[in-house]
């Protein structure tokens, strides 16, 4: 990262902690380099941080960083130009040749099935302005700083703040002991969806509530192909924000929109996932399109 | 991402350190990274103290394939009372991560 700060302390610190690293690191593969050496690693995972500074066959990126947002954009920006064929310049609502079109395309692209209708609900639009929201509280007691499992989610999701209130279906979690992955996963990947502007919603609002509670969408940002597995966890934004939904911290960041105004066109469609199987996060292109 | 050994380990009042100290967002991200590859390694120095040079080896290998089931059944059988030795080292680093945050907050 190339940056300059003109912060003493900050400076202070960042001297301080990066002497400590490499004293950190040189120890590390002073004392188990050799041992290590042998290991075919197949898959990076755990081994993010592993920064080897003189051995080994051990190559691993430096840091796990706001860079890797950009791993997405890499492989998914043959989507990108796919779909400036297909968005229109305006941002929006689709014609239904469009919703067609678009939901075959990303059907495919993703191999599993994005649709703008279930069960006969759709929403009012599925191409929008997307803002960026605030963490919700999970379970009672909840705070900010339990959001981050690391440092650098810290630093990269916890200027986002908590939202004062609720999401529109209450906390996550009964208590922070029923707080589980599902649980965490769905927060850290949420929209804010306008579920009160679905035609039919005002005369089915029962049905519609439970059926939008935790819905499966993928979002995407047609101009870099980045795309992101998430669910409706919240109600919102107001019509008069000239937005049309919102993505928690993570979502934003994965749809390449969280710097910056913090705003941008999306598609937002169904998936439909009945067994569960889709992952929330961050989203790939398939091998099919990543072969043209 | 969340680590196999997350759930021992307390930081967050080191980000409340931090977060006191008017720092940007860059600021912010580029320390996170140190402290969190700096923790990383002072764990996996713990745990690979505890092991022989194949069981080193077997554990890079459940490390690297991120499954965290597997890797606390590979070290509850292999390295036993490594929990309590994970939450030592963080601790001990946490120590002086304060101590450097303390001296900076003299500096600013």
């Amino acid at each position: 990262m190339q940056f300059i700060s003109q912060k003493p302390h900050f400076e202070y610190l960042r001297k301080k902690w990066t002497s400590r690293h490499k004293a950190t690191q040189d120890k590390f593969w002073e004392k188990h380099g050799g041992a290590l050496k042998q290991v075919a690693i197949g898959s990076l995972g755990g081994l993010m941080l592993l920064t080897p500074t003189k051995l080994p066959t051990v190559q691993t990126p430096l840091f796990a960083s706001r860079d890797d947002v950009l791993k997405g954009y890499d492989k998914n920006v043959l989507l990108a130009q796919s779909l400036s064929e297909k968005v229109p310049q305006d941002v929006a609502p689709l014609e239904k040749q469009q919703e067609n079109d678009l939901t075959d395309t990303l059907s495919k692209d993703f191999g599993f099935k994005v649709t703008a209708q279930i069960n006969s609900i759709r929403l009012s639009r599925n191409y929008g302005l997307i803002g960026g929201e605030q963490h919700l509280a999970r379970y009672p007691g909840d705070t900010l700083y339990d959001h981050a499992d690391t440092s650098v989610d810290w630093a990269k999701y916890g200027s986002s703040g908590m939202a004062p209130g609720l999401g529109a279906w209450g906390y996550f979690a009964t208590s922070k002991n029923q707080f589980d992955e599902t649980a965490k996963q769905r927060e850290k990947y949420y929209l804010a969806i306008q579920t009160f502007l679905a035609p039919g919603f005002a005369e089915n609002v029962a049905e519609y509530r439970d059926f939008f509670k935790f819905r499966k969408m993928l979002v995407v940002n047609p101009h870099t192909g980045q795309a992101v597995v998430a669910v409706i966890a919240d109600a919102g934004p107001a019509e008069f924000t000239g937005k049309h939904l919102g993505g928690s911290p993570e979502v934003m960041d994965g749809l390449g929109l969280a710097d910056g105004p913090r705003k941008g066109a999306v598609l937002y469609f169904f998936i439909d996932d009945p067994k569960n199987q889709v992952p929330l996060g961050p989203v790939k292109v398939t091998a099919r399109l990543a072969q043209l | 991402m969340n680590y196999f050994y997350s759930h021992l380990i307390e930081i967050d009042s080191v980000f409340e350190q931090l977060d006191k100290m008017g720092l940007s967002n860059e600021e912010k991200l580029h320390l996170g990274q140190l402290l969190d590859s700096s923790l990383h390694h002072t764990i996996l120095d713990a745990i690979l103290s505890e092991l022989s040079d194949s069981d080193k080896r077997a554990f890079m290998q459940h490390l690297s394939e991120g499954k965290h089931d597997q890797i606390w059944k590979f070290l509850n059988e292999k390295a036993i009372g490594v929990e309590d030795k994970i939450k030592k080292v963080a601790k001990d680093l946490k120590q002086e991560l304060y101590e450097d945050i303390r001296e900076a907050h003299k500096i600013k």
